[in-house]
This record gives C-alpha cells, structure tokens and sequence, in this order.
C-alpha cells in the first residue's frame, strides 16, 4: 500500500478540462477558436491523466497498490478514497485512452457545431466520473462517481434535446441505471458495515465474514443488480439500443468502452470479497448467459449500425459477466483479454460507424455498400476492427474468444450445463462473427445499394482515431514482447481472482490442437454458414417474433408507479384533521413500540402528596394544577369562542403560578406577558373572522354536542396521547435526581457573564445563539404574518388587501379620533396615555438589571407592545400610528437582528466567542450600581427592539380595526 | 406530587390536541396555545432535581435548576411566535373559503 495525493492528479486534470471546455461557452472565446482546434486542445487532458497512470505501472507490476484517503466527514467515519491496483490501472488505461481518440474524433464529429462545448464538457466531465469509477477507494466514492456517470449519461444521450426519442432513451437509461444505483448503494453500505469498514482494502479482506454472513444473498442481490442494470444485463439491458440516439462519439466512448464497463469493473472487484459461492457462478452465469445469447440473436436482426453494434455489446457484456462467476484462473484470463479487446475493437467499430453516418448520412446496411473505394481508411479500420469482433485469428479478439472457450470447456462445470455452456459460447461466437463480416459487407463491398446514398473518405483524424484501437487489436495480439502490458493483465485479472499465484495472462495465438481451438474452428464455420446464409436466416427472425422486445417490461413497470401514486394520492382526503390524527397515531405507536419500558418506571414509589402543614406550598401547587387542568377543560366545554379564550388565558396564568412555585421567577414573568399576549392576539383573531362564520363554526360545535355525537377517534387518540405524556413524565420524574450540567452554568454564571440570574446568563450568555436564533424565528413569524396578511391577501383579493400601508412605515394622512371618529373618555383616554411612557420605563429597567432580577429583552419588547395595544383600542389604528411615527416594525426588526449581530461580532473580536460577555464599562466608575453596557446589555436591547417589531406587525396586521 | 404533575400535564396535552382536531379554527388555535401550555410544563419536569429557591446566585438554599428554565423561555417565545402565524393562516383560509370550518378546506389534494 502505497499512501500518495498525486492519483487525485488525473481526475483534477479531467475535471479542469470540463471547465475548459464549458468555457468555450463564452461568446467572445468561442468565436476565435473552432471546436475542432478545442477539442485538440482538450484532449491533452486525457492524454496526461493516461500518462500519469502509465507511470504507475511498473510499481504496479511489482504488487503496489496506491491508496489516498482523506476524511470527508470524519464524525461518521466517512472518507474520499481512492484506490489503485492492476485491476483499476487497466481499467483507467482504457478509460483515458480511449477518452483521447474520442475527443479528437468528437472534434471532427462536430466540426461547424460551434455550441459542441457543451457536449465536450459533459464527456470531459464523464471522463472524470468514469476514472473516478474505477480508481474509487471507498464504496462511498464508488457510488458518487457512479451516480456522476448515469447523469452525465442522460446528459449525453439527451443532447440533441429537439429529438422526442433521444429524451426517452435518456430517460429510460437514467431510469434504470439510476434504479440499480439505488440498489448498489444499499448493497455496499450492507457489504461495509459487515465487512467493518467503507475501504476497498477491509472489504477485499473480509471475503470469508462477506460470505459466511446470514444475508450475503442480500448483498449479493442489491450489488448485482446495480452491476447488472449498468452493464445491461438481461432483462435491464433494454436502455443500452434506446441510449443510441446519442451522438456517436458518446456512443463509442460510453456504450462500448466504459460506462457499460462500470458493472463489470464492480463485480470484477467484488469478486474477492462477494465471490466463489455457489450463488455467484449460478446468478452471474445464468444472467450473463441469456444475456449473451438474447444479445447476438437480436444484433444479428439489426440494420442499423450503430443498433447491431449496441447488441453486440450486450451480447459481448454478457459473456464478460459469464467470466466472472466462474471460479477457475482462466476466466479472469480471458476476462482481462476481453475486456481489453472489445474496448478496443467495439470503440473502433463505432467510430467508424459515426464516419460513415455523417460522410454518407445513413447507417442502414440496406442502403449502404461499395464503399470501399471511396472510403478506404475507412474501410481498413472497420475491417481490423471487425474481423477482430469475429474472433478471427489473428486479432486480439480471436485470443479472448480463445480463452473464453477454454473457460467454457473447464470441467468444474455441471455436464449438463457444460453442454449448454459450451454450446451457448458457440453460437453467440459465429453470430457475432456473421455479424461482424455483415455489417462489414454489405457497406464497402458488392456494389451501391441506394444512389441517393454517396460517400466520400473523412479526414484524416477523423479516420485516424478508429484505426489507431483497430490496428491494437491486431498488434497486441501478434507483436511479441507485451511484457509489461501481460504483467499489468496478469495483474489485474490476479486482483480479480482475488489469487496472487494462479492466473497467468500471455498472448499467444497458438497453444496446439485444443479442444478451445477445435470449438473455435466450429464457431468460425458455424459463423461463416449463417454469414452467407444471412438473407434467409434474417427473413425467417423477422417472422418469429418480428417485435419481440423487453420495453413492455420496462413500460410494465413504470405504469405500475403511476398507478401506485394514482392509489397513493387516493388515500389523500385532504383534511387536515385526518392527517392529524395519523401523524398523531403514529407518533404514539413508534413511541410505544420502541420503548415500552418506559411504561413500567417509576411506579414502584407511587406516593399521595403530603399534604401536613409544612408543605403549604404543596397546596398552591394542587390549587394552580387543578386550575390550569379545569379551566383548559372549560375551554373545551364553553360554548362561545369568547368564553373559551377567557377559560385558555385563566390556565395560562395558572400556569404561570405554577412556575412561580417552582420556583422559576424569570419564567412566570415571561408567562404572564405572553399569556396576556396570547389573549389579545386570539381576541383579534377572532374579531377578523366574520360574525357569520364564526356563528356557524359555533354552531357546528354545538349540533354535534346535541346529537350526543362523540367524536370518538379523536377522543380515543387525544387520551391515549394524554396517557403517553403522562407515562413519559411520570418516569422522568421518579428518576431524579439525575446527572446535568446545570451545577456549570452555576458555578461559572458570575464569573463569565457577571449575572446573578442564572436563567438569564444561560439564555444571553451561555447559550446566546440560541436566543439570537430564537428571536429571528420570532421576527420571521411577525413578517411572516405581514406578508401573508397583507401582499398574499392582496393578490388573492381578499379582504386584507383593503388595508393600507403594508409594512406599516408612512402614517396615513387621514387621521381620525378613535375607533369610528369617535373620541373614547378622557377617563380612558389620559391613562391610556400614561401607560406607554411607563411600559416604556418599566422595559427599560427590565432590560437594565435583567442581568441580577427577574426579566430580560423579551419581556420588555412584549411589555411595550401591550401598552401599543392599548393605544390601539382606545386611539384607533389610525392615530396611534399617528402619534407614534417611529413604530414602523420592520425597521426595529432590522435594527435589532442587526444590533445583535453586531454586538456578537464585536464580542467575537474581543473575547473570540460570537456573543462573548465583554462589559464595556467595566472600568467606569459613574454607572448606576448594578448596571453596566455590556454586550449581553446590547443584546438585550436587540432583543427588546426585534421582538417590539414582531408584535407591532403581528398588531398592526391582526389588529387593524375596520374602521367602519 | 409526582403522579399528579404527571397526570395533569398528560390531561393538558389530551386537551390540546382534543381541541386542535375540532372543526372550529378558533378552536384548533387555542388548542395548538393549550399543547404548548403543557410543553413547556413538561420541559420543567425534566429539570435534573426540585429546588426550594430561585435560580440566583445571590439567594441562599438548593436552586432550582436553571437549565429547562432557560429551555422554556425559549419554547414560549418561539410558541407565541408560532400560534400568531397560525392565527394570520387561519384568518386568510377563513377569508379564502369562506367558512371556519376546517373540515370545509380541504382543498389541499388539488
């Protein structure tokens, strides 16, 4: 293991070159260059990242495995990782190079298309989720990157975006790649948390826990199918033929050589860890065996290029699957050789289908032909390339095929399963080899089908990039000498087999007369005999089953979530109240499921209260427990709405008596001025609704009260709540003392905040972002009932939108007297004057020895707006705003948030902790005894101001009086 | 004591939601104030221990614990801020659908 940053390096530079690319985007850079000298430009970044991993190789070949963590969220153990062996190597090496010929191939694809930077972009970017993929270190990082190909995926298929089928084909990948994503995810966190770590190294060594756990087909099910979806495997493997309306070059680059790659890198590398069961060889096997065999038939019925392509690479992922189940060393041989091989051929193949599409402007074979002498590069590559797709000796594609076989003859194998086998291999070998020699001949040989159809030879890059993998193909397979790409094989088809010893990777075309060779001669001919039978054998598969398809499954399946949304939505009534009571019901079943012995605490020491004399304050609790309980009931009971808020506000003040018992003064005071708050709040309300709703509301209550009608769902829920909350309490209560860190807050209260009222230091100093974020929310609700009350009212034409000056800043003009024009008595009136001064002194002083007593900012905001309310009963709407021009509430919430935060910076600079106790006049001697400017003073103010400017808005908004 | 306490808080909470699930919206506000009430009792039974004075330096004997004191000023103001916005919904979907009477909007499937 090797620990280096530097494999960050290659995805760093492809990812740059997305952003490169992007920026082609701009108008000004865009017309300067042409997207053909931008795409030569970007694929130098390809070309370093493939560099910086071939410099990897050698240590590579001598066993190292290079690593790079770093702690992502290191709280839950999650880390970036990045993990390079053979096996990744040579799938990066494929990644990369591959990626250089289809970017300069995608700039002569799209020469003249001056808007082609965003599909470079999205393969650049493709590029480095694809290298991601396979270079992942951490399950984690595996499925980011995963997730990144499928989207970028949908992006690439979808980008001629005018075009309805490429939209659905996008989707329809998205679909179900995304799906198996989802499965994926699930099945690696399981494989993680079993295996006791995120890291590719704890996996690949904990195979033997992997395979002995009582779920392992679970794990084995939920990564396969990610696996099987993305290398589309039988059934999935329908979004792969949909996913060609893609331009070709991301058909060449995602669909043949690397995205449909992903799932076999996936398994390869899981193998280790989730292989060698009985399990892996029959799911592996079956899947890729019906793949293969369904993929060759159905290539073979194709006319168009790059549809006979798409099929064949299926057929060609699902002998790649086969390879892995098996458990022998020769698989993972002819499994590296194949995967290496199709990259290179299937890649060239699509090139050449993408030259011929934009040189000649079809794909159908039935149009083509005679291309040969107009296009003999062309011709030459597609050539290489296809006879290396046949299997044909002497390409490296007749070597996998080779060693495929010789898999396909090994006798662990069941008889009758063996026969199959072999015979499977067989045939799905000379379909493709009828394939491969088709789609060759009928486009450059025998003479020109079609006249309209004319062709001309592409340029030379153009051409070049398909003839560079296709003359691979042949080279790698008779050039002597490989030595350091079989050992990098070697390697990585060792990693694979999860067996440093047993696979040996060597390119020879020539072992003797075997029994693979014999079979292979047998598909040759067999390959040959339908080639030139092709017209009847193609004639007679149009007939049977001339539209046999698997999208009736997929179409199946997404009916199936739209009708199950359809129920879904069903069960929606759309009254609150049902959902109440479910959201409720639940709560108490989850809550009593999990933890039901939380019901039996407690009850051992069941004691009456002590009612003896020393205890009289034992009795007030009794006393204000009871109102509080009665007058909540009354609540319920009372028939008018009136009656009901007067009984509400009595046991709101009960309650407060109870906290005064507590003894909890700081509390109380709070209580009793949002009570009263409450009161006027709910008294206004009321006022707004109009009489006649109210009334029926009413007597809606009553008609069910009359009919002796219990509501008995709520009723039933409701009690058991109450019994919950009772249970709960109650064991809470039996087990005090317990362990706090009050004793803290009061050891420390003097010396860090210098207040005596320990509730008071916890709320402004110990724990003052939470009050800061307790008055925002409290600010937010006053502007949150302006907006709704006033702009959404008024663009709805409600009643509301009458209402004038929205936000409360300019006073109206038209000033009247009262409520009504009519002036109240001077007996009201000149009280009601004194009062506002007074509130205003009394907030003041709240404000000023909060610090040492009962009260603080809130209490002293709330105190000034009750004496604002009153000026509104007895003054009007109008005057007071009037006499009162500096209330303009979105202002003080303003000022206040902003004082606060301010105070908080300014205590963050001089202590280092936001909203720190820093006394500003500490060394003045003239203050007021017990008073000091100091930052929990400030905040103090900020409070009183933001929470003033709330209430106003909730005032001036519920309150306006209709001045009728 | 403890037995009382508990039951009591219990029956504020069967109150509220009893009165939130009524028809009426003035009803279903004041139980949503009642829930709250008996939160914020709740929250002081989770106090670590009972106290016999007030949470102050200055005064003398076993305070009370000054923690879920301070979690339930919290909880009023952030309640109060709570209803007032419930109370402005209630008021425009009376003024939208004309009624107070929760079981008439239940235009939310639409």
């Amino acid at each position: 293991m090797i620990e280096t940053s530097s494999l960050l390096l290659p995805l760093i530079i492809l990812a740059l070159a997305s952003v490169a690319a992007a920026l082609f985007g701009i108008p000004s850079l865009n017309k300067r260059l042409t997207i053909t000298q931008v795409c030569w430009l970007l694929a130098l970044a390809p070309l370093a990242a493939l560099i910086l991993i071939l410099r990897l190789v050698p240590a590579l070949n001598e066993d190292a495995i290079f690593v790079w963590t770093w702690a992502w969220l290191p709280s839950l153990g999650i880390n970036l990782g990045l993990y390079v062996d053979s096996l990744s190597a040579l799938f990066a090496i494929i990644v990369t190079f591959i990626g250089i010929l289809v970017v300069v191939y995608a700039g002569q694809y799209f020469k003249g298309d001056q808007d082609a930077w965003r599909f470079m972009a999205y393969l650049l970017l493709f590029m480095t989720s694809m290298l991601g993929v396979v270079m992942a270190g951490d399950v984690l990082t595996l499925f980011i990157f995963w997730e990144g190909t499928s989207i970028l995926s949908f992006l690439l298929v979808a980008y001629k975006t005018q075009s309805e089928e490429a939209r659905y084909g996008a989707f329809r990948a998205l679909f179900i790649t995304g799906g198996g994503g989802i499965a994926l995810l699930a099945g690696l966190l399981f494989v993680s948390s079993v295996a006791g770590g995120t890291d590719f190294a704890t996996i690949l060594s904990s195979g033997d826990v992997l395979r002995s756990n009582e779920f392992y087909w679970v794990m084995l099910a939920l990564v396969a199918f990610g696996a099987f979806t993305k290398s589309a495997q039988f059934p999935a493997h329908i979004w792969l033929p949909g996913a060609m309306s893609a331009p070709t070059p991301a058909s060449a680059y995602l669909h043949s050589a690397t995205m449909v790659k992903a799932g076999i890198y996936l398994m390869a590398r899981m193998n280790p860890a989730l292989g060698f069961t009985e399990e892996w060889f029959w799911l592996l096997t079956l899947t890729g065996g019906v793949t293969m065999i369904l993929g060759a038939y159905l290539g073979f019925k194709q006319n168009d290029w790059k549809a006979l392509l798409a099929y064949s690479t299926i057929s060609q992922l699902g002998i790649l699957m086969i390879l892995i189940g098996q458990d022998i060393p020769e698989a993972y041989k002819a499994l590296v050789i194949g995967v290496v091989a199709h990259a290179l051929y299937k890649s060239a193949l699509f090139m050449v289908a993408g030259i011929i599409d934009h040189e000649t402007g079809t794909r159908d074979i039935r149009r083509l032909g005679g291309l040969r002498k107009v296009m003999p590069f062309t011709f030459f590559a597609g050539t290489l390339a296809a006879l290396s797709m046949a299997g044909l000796p002497p390409m490296f594609g007749f070597l996998a095929k080779e060693t495929l076989l010789a898999t396909a003859v090994h006798p662990s194998l069941p008889p009758l399963l063996s026969e199959v086998f072999r015979w499977g291999a067989v045939l799905a070998g000379a379909l493709m080899l009828a394939m491969a020699v088709m789609v060759i001949w009928e486009t450059f040989m025998g003479k020109p089908k079609d006249d309209s159809v004319h062709g001309h030879e592409a340029p030379w890059p153009m051409w070049l990039a398909p003839a560079i993998p296709a003359v691979l193909s042949l080279y790698l397979a008779i050039a002597p000498g490989f030595k350091d790409e079989a050992e990098l094989m070697t390697g990585a088809a060792q990693a694979a087999f999860g067996d440093s010893e047993k696979v040996k990777v060597y390119f020879q075309l020539f072992h003797g007369l075997t029994v693979e060779l014999m079979l292979s001669i047998g598909a040759i001919t067999l390959g040959t005999l339908i080639f030139v039978f092709r017209r009847p054998i193609r004639t007679q598969m149009d007939k049977i089953l001339p539209n046999a398809s698997f999208n009736a499954l997929y179409r199946w399946v997404l009916a199936g979530i739209d009708k199950g949304a359809f129920w879904a939505t069903r069960v929606q009534k759309g009254q609150l109240r049902t959902y109440l009571v479910v959201m409720l019901t639940a709560v108490i079943l989850l809550v009593v499921g999990l933890s039901p012995s939380l019901f039996l605490l407690g009850w051992a020491e069941i004691s009456l209260p002590d009612l003896s004399y020393q205890g009289e304050i034992v009795v007030l609790q009794i006393f204000a427990t009871l109102l509080v309980v009665g007058a909540s009931a009354a609540s319920v009971f009372l028939r008018r709405d009136f009656n009901a808020i007067m009984a509400f506000t009595a046991s709101g003040l009960a309650v407060a008596l109870l906290f005064v018992l507590a003894p909890a003064p700081d509390v109380a005071l709070v209580q009793i001025v949002v009570d009263i708050l409450a009161l006027v709040i709910l008294m206004l309300a009321l006022s707004r609704l109009p009489r006649k709703q109210r009334r029926a509301a009413q007597e809606l209550t009553i008609a069910v009260r009359k009919r002796r009608k219990i509501p008995m769902p709520d009723l039933l829920v409701s009690a058991a709540f109450g019994l919950m909350i009772t249970a709960i309490t109650f064991a809470n209560l039996s087990q005090r003392p317990h362990v706090t860190i009050t004793p803290y807050y009061e050891q420390f209260a003097k010396s860090m905040t210098g207040a005596t009222d320990i509730v008071g230091a916890i709320v402004v100093d110990f724990r003052a972002l939470d009050t800061l974020l307790e008055i925002s929310v409290f600010a937010m609700a006053g502007l949150g009932i302006s907006m709704l009350l006033f702009h959404s009212a008024q663009k709805h034409g409600d009643e509301g939108s009458q209402m004038d000056d929205p936000l409360g800043t300019k006073p109206s003009k038209f000033a009247t007297f009262g409520i009504g024009g009519v002036r109240e008595s001077a007996f009201i009136r000149v009280p009601s004057y004194v009062t506002l001064p007074l509130a205003i002194v009394l907030a003041i002083t709240q404000i000023m020895y909060g610090h040492d007593q009962p009260g603080d900012g809130f209490t002293a905001g709330v105190i000034i707006s009750l004496a604002i309310a009153l000026w509104y009963m007895v003054f009007g709407y109008q005057e007071t705003r009037k006499r009162l021009p500096w209330l303009r509430s979105s202002r003080l919430i303003g000022y206040g948030v902003l004082l606060a935060i301010v105070t908080g910076a300014v205590a963050a600079l001089m202590t280092g902790s936001f909203l720190g106790n820093v006394d500003f006049t500490a060394s003045w001697h003239f203050m007021p005894k017990g008073f000091h400017i100091s930052s929990s003073f400030l905040f103090e103010v900020a409070i009183c101001l933001t929470v003033l400017g709330s209430v106003a808005h909730m005032l001036n908004t519920l309150g306006h009086p209709r001045e009728r | 004591m403890e037995l009382l306490t508990a039951v009591s808080i219990g029956l504020l909470f069967a109150t509220g939601i009893f009165q939130l699930l009524r028809r009426n919206v003035i009803r279903s506000a004041m139980g949503l104030m009642i829930l709250a009430n008996g939160v914020n009792l709740f929250l002081l039974t989770t106090g670590a221990y009972d106290g016999t004075s007030a949470a102050y330096t200055t005064e003398a004997g076993v305070h009370s614990d000054a923690l879920p004191q301070a979690l339930i000023l919290t909880a009023i103001v952030i309640s109060m801020g709570g209803t007032a916005f419930v109370l402005s919904m209630l008021y425009i979907i009376s003024a939208r659908y004309q009624t107070a009477d929760m079981d008439e909007v239940d235009n939310l499937k639409h």
